[in-house]
């Protein structure tokens, strides 16, 4: 078997030719790692980054105010210590923090940035979380110059970021990589090249980006300048294979030319269990569900059409027999298990969310109610918008075939690119749409908000007076328990209005060496993250970095 | 010198049918001897015979194997070529057995300890296996694995399943079970590491059904309530070929598949075929200013690029998404795919009107139309029968592949090429469902082909001395 692997990693290489020279899974001598990337990274700048691969590179050669452990707990980066009010937070930044050419970190850094973030020349999609601060919105919208955005270096050392409203998770938002800092004079003397290359970047992370072959390898090296150098393990982590095929990026993972594989399909866990290798689960928080479409004239916008789907449809058995890879979770509810409530246990242990009682006959009761109310014979056929990811159709297929089967509805299925499928959902092109939210920070709010009617990505155009004036209340408090309150009534709105039907919430198996060990894994922001990563010494014990 | 005067009587007339030289071997016609000569080519005849089979298979197939080919059978996906296991009827809706648990002194925190008595709640199969163990004192959390194999140690315990509150010392497992032997292993996690110690179940999954689904499907008796049907075994449907990634049965959707394929694959040559021959035709006899315009048409037809017009077909077609693209693939391949015969038969024609034979004819009147069927058509026909056997698989391997790449049918239609599409992702895993219409398609393809060399050696004026 393991010839018949390296056939298909040699295929993987011919995609990519490895430019660096070849490089172990993992090598003690040198104390380095290799990856595979997904993608090459859209931006390597702050200021525009949005993507994934852009946020797993960056979380490494940049640092913020506030960072994570290998545990996830919240800690210092650059700021020492931090005060939130209601109406600002204060970052007192530490005196050693430096970029990779010795010039200190300031508070300077972090204005320029957060002005170019909200400037609309860069055009950045995450310019609307300037938003949180005086100015934001109108900087945003070109009426104001960025110089104006409320957020000021009181001196080198001393931030203080003004907010409209109280924003109860703002110490938690400021770790997104639009937060970072990027250092004016720098920024300014690379024309417009800013982060094109490895040469025209400056870090302040823990490592930095050394090499950068285009579509093909990058390669990051410890940070001598990096205040905390002594805590970073590793010195170099490489990236020799840019592959979007998870198979590709499996088979370098067995042919140990990759210290990780991610994604693991049903066949390669398989596969992975017969080459003994250790395998982990990671919850990405991410919720999937079925969207409608709520416009005029469609079948859809009918309420009794949406509960005979509800009645019908088994998150459990599409989870547990349909997609069939451990972590991932059915789910009753658009908030994931893993928001916390506020007595100590979850949200959804705090407000159990209803889970539909299943049955045929109700289904087909609500089905005949809705066509009456249409004024139809038949339901026309009805369209599915869905990726083009093979998981995505094999869940759509069953969908399919549970709905012809349990309610006579012909669904049709229109697999589509992401930016196309995107596209399609704000023109209303579609009917029912298998659609995924994954969250920007953490807090409940980043999925409640997004039925609301003024929310861009609510593109079925979903209206409910109630839903937004609650959504609105909570956006003005930080009392979590009243928050929390409001999240279980919009819990209830979405069950009772079927707004959409949770499906699961996603899970991967991922292949890790197990020579490493202190990879990071997180459901916002860079998950992948081996800033902590050290290599297990031969006699077991933790490598120590020299 | 007296001479003998004959009369009328003397003479007899000969019978004008009686034949003057007789040759002892019966006279063949062109298609006669055609079939003689195949006839003695085996490879050529076996591949016939696979032909017609495939076209009994296609047509006879889904009358005597009756079974929907979208039916998604959830308790046997991606099951290898078998005939009707045996599963045990269980019923809906049953909660899983809650172990009581007895609060444990956290003073005795062992790390090295292993979990005890993991064990078995009832019969393990596969709609269900419930889980329990012993607490261990002063846990965070439980971690439980499911391996394939036996675990070796502690890094190689398999897929992680689920992570369990200290209070949960029982779990469920209901993620696509086969039948086949696990191994479940538990172990402690203390301040969120997990310990090395672990304890190894291995469990042998039974098949089971759903009272409800059982039903549904016809397998039970007529009468049979769940009080009475609820742990009896009962035969499934058997799958000869197996099932898909959703359960679907392999034999009917190949079946169905053949259909999609083959109705390109005859259908587009068929028609393409007979445009050509017309065109053709038509430019070789008329020759001269027609013939060469005609012709230059025919090169810009061929310079156009199938694909591109696939996709424009359908979109000018204005087919919506989740629409079945066989209509736009048949006029794509029909409208590009005819200058080749066209050409082939130009050639044909412009040489056969040429011969003596021709010339002849004409001068003892012959109209036009007398040529063309009497003379022309017929002299034609072989390369034509070649070239319309050596399109079809060419058609098939069309279809296959643009179904492949999602351009043709849509799901819950099955076709050879979208099967080997949904087939490749389960490759390593279950081959079975990448082998079996993949094999469709190359036997299919090389009995056609076989059949069109047969044809041509069959044909081909220069060989009919021989044998």
């Amino acid at each position: 078997m393991r010839s018949f692997l390296s056939v298909f990693a040699a295929l993987g290489l011919s995609a990519s030719p490895p430019l660096l020279a070849v490089t172990p899974a993992v090598d003690p001598v040198n104390n380095e790692i290799s990856i595979s990337l997904e993608q090459e990274p859209q931006w390597l700048t702050t200021i525009k980054a949005t993507d994934a691969e852009s946020s797993i590179v960056l979380d490494h050669i940049t640092e913020g105010l506030i960072t994570r452990d290998v545990d996830n707990n919240l800690i210092g980066g650059v700021a020492e210590r931090w005060e939130l009010t209601d109406d600002k937070a204060t970052f007192w930044l530490r005196k050693n923090a430096r970029w990779s050419d010795g010039e200190p970190v300031t508070a300077h850094d972090f204005v320029f940035a957060w002005q170019q973030v909200a400037n609309p020349q860069n055009a950045a999609e995450y310019a609307f979380l300037m938003r949180l601060f005086p100015n934001g919105a109108e900087i945003i919208a070109g009426e104001m110059p960025p110089e104006t955005l409320g957020v000021e270096a009181i001196d080198d050392h001393t931030l203080v970021a003004h907010l409209v409203t109280p924003t109860a998770y703002f110490i938690d938002l400021v770790t997104f990589i639009s937060f970072r800092p990027v250092r004016e004079d720098f920024y300014r003397a690379q024309q417009g090249r800013y982060a094109a290359d490895a040469v025209n970047m400056l870090s302040n992370g823990p490592f930095i980006l050394t090499e950068w072959v285009h579509g093909a390898s990058m390669r990051m090296e410890k940070n001598p300048y990096y205040w905390n150098r002594d805590a970073i393990p590793l010195d170099a982590i490489n990236a020799p294979y840019i592959t979007e095929d998870p198979n590709a990026r499996f088979n370098l993972f067995m042919d140990d030319k990759t210290a990780i594989a991610d994604n693991l399909q049903i066949s390669a866990m398989k596969m992975a269990m017969q080459e003994h290798q250790k395998l982990k689960s990671f919850s990405d928080g991410t919720v999937y569900y079925l969207g409608f479409n709520y416009r005029e004239g469609r079948s859809t916008a009918n309420l009794n059409l949406r509960r005979a789907i509800q009645s019908v449809f088994d998150a459990a058995e599409m989870t547990y027999k349909v997609i069939g890879v451990p972590g991932n979770l059915p789910a009753y509810t658009l908030f994931p298990r893993w928001l916390k409530g506020d007595d100590g246990q979850s949200l959804q242990a705090q407000y159990p969310p209803r889970k539909p009682d299943l049955s045929v006959e109700r289904g087909r009761e609500y089905l005949a109610m809705a066509k009456q109310e249409l004024g139809v014979e038949e339901i026309p056929p009805l369209t599915i918008l869905l990726s083009d990811q093979p998981q995505t159709a094999k869940q759509a297929e069953y969908f399919q075939n549970v709905m012809a089967r349990n309610l006579g509805l012909e669904i049709r299925l229109d697999k589509q690119i992401f930016k196309q499928r995107l596209a399609k959902m704000s023109a209303g092109d579609y009917d029912l749409v298998m659609a995924g939210w994954g969250p920007d920070y953490n807090d409940a709010m980043t999925f409640a908000d997004l039925f609301t009617s003024w929310n861009a990505n609510n593109r079925g155009r979903y209206s409910n007076p109630e839903y937004d004036a609650l959504i609105t209340e909570a956006l003005q408090i930080t009392d979590q328990r009243r928050r929390n309150q409001i999240f279980a009534r919009i819990q209830d709105i979405i069950f009772d209005d079927v707004v959409i039907i949770p499906q699961y919430e996603r899970g991967f198996i991922y292949a890790q060496d197990k020579r490493i060990d202190g990879v990071r894994r997180y459901h916002t922001g860079g998950d992948l993250n081996f800033n902590y990563t050290f290599i297990i010494d031969e006699d077991g014990s933790r490598g120590v970095p020299d | 010198m007296v001479s003998y005067i004959p009369t009328a009587e003397d003479f007899q007339a000969l019978d004008s049918a009686r034949e003057g030289d007789r040759i002892d071997r019966p006279s063949l016609s062109y298609w006669q001897d055609v079939w003689r000569r195949l006839r003695s080519n085996r490879r050529a005849l076996a591949s016939l015979s696979i032909v017609v089979g495939l076209l009994l298979f296609t047509l006879m197939g889904p009358l005597l194997w009756r079974v929907d080919p979208a039916l998604q059978d959830l308790e046997q996906v991606s099951q290898p070529p078998s005939l009707g296991r045996y599963a045990l009827v269980v019923a809906d809706n049953t909660p899983a057995p809650t172990v009581t648990h007895t609060a444990i002194s956290s003073a005795a925190v062992d790390r090295e300890q292993a979990a005890r008595n993991l064990r078995l709640l009832g019969t393990p199969h596969s709609e269900g296996v419930n889980l329990a163990w012993d607490p261990l004192p002063g846990v965070d959390a439980y971690q439980l694995y499911r391996h394939e194999y036996p675990p070796r140690d502690a890094d190689d315990l398999g897929l992680p399943m689920a992570r369990l509150m200290p209070q949960e010392i029982s779990y469920r497992d209901l993620l696509g079970l086969e039948t086949r032997q696990y191994y479940y292993s538990i172990v402690g996690v203390y301040n969120g590491k997990e310990a090395r110690a672990y304890t190894t179940l291995p469990v042998v999954v039974e098949q089971a059904i759903l009272f409800s689904e059982a039903e549904y499907r016809g397998l039970l008796s007529g009468d049979a309530t769940p009080e009475t049907a609820v742990g009896s075994s009962i035969r499934l449907e058997s799958h000869p070929l197996g099932t898909d990634y959703l359960g679907r049965d392999m034999l009917a959707r190949l079946m169905w598949g053949a259909r999609t394929s083959l109705f390109i694959g005859i259908c587009a040559p068929l028609i393409f075929v007979i445009i050509g021959l017309a065109y053709g035709g038509l430019a070789g006899y008329s020759g001269g200013r027609l013939d060469g315009a005609m012709m230059r048409f025919a090169d810009f037809v061929i310079a156009l690029p199938f694909l591109l017009f696939m996709i424009l077909f359908k979109i000018a077609f204005g087919l919506g998404p989740g629409e079945s693209g066989i209509g736009p693939m048949l006029l794509a391949l029909v409208l590009l795919s005819w200058p080749a015969t066209a050409r082939l038969v130009r050639g044909q024609v412009l040489q056969i009107r040429e011969e003596a034979y021709i010339a002849a004819a004409r001068m003892m009147g012959a109209t036009a139309p007398y040529l063309v069927l009497r003379h022309i058509l017929p002299n034609v026909m072989g390369v034509l029968l070649v070239s319309l056997t050596f399109a079809i698989p060419t058609a098939i391997f069309t279809e296959a592949f643009l179904s492949f790449i999602g351009m043709g049918v849509v799901p819950p239609t099955p076709s050879w090429g979208s099967m080997c599409n949904d087939g490749i992702r389960t490759m390593l895993s279950h081959p079975h469902e990448l082998m079996f219409p993949a094999l469709f398609i190359s036997v299919t393809v090389l009995a056609f082909n076989l059949l069109g060399d047969g044809l041509r050696d069959a044909m081909d004026a220069r060989m009919r001395s021989g044998t």
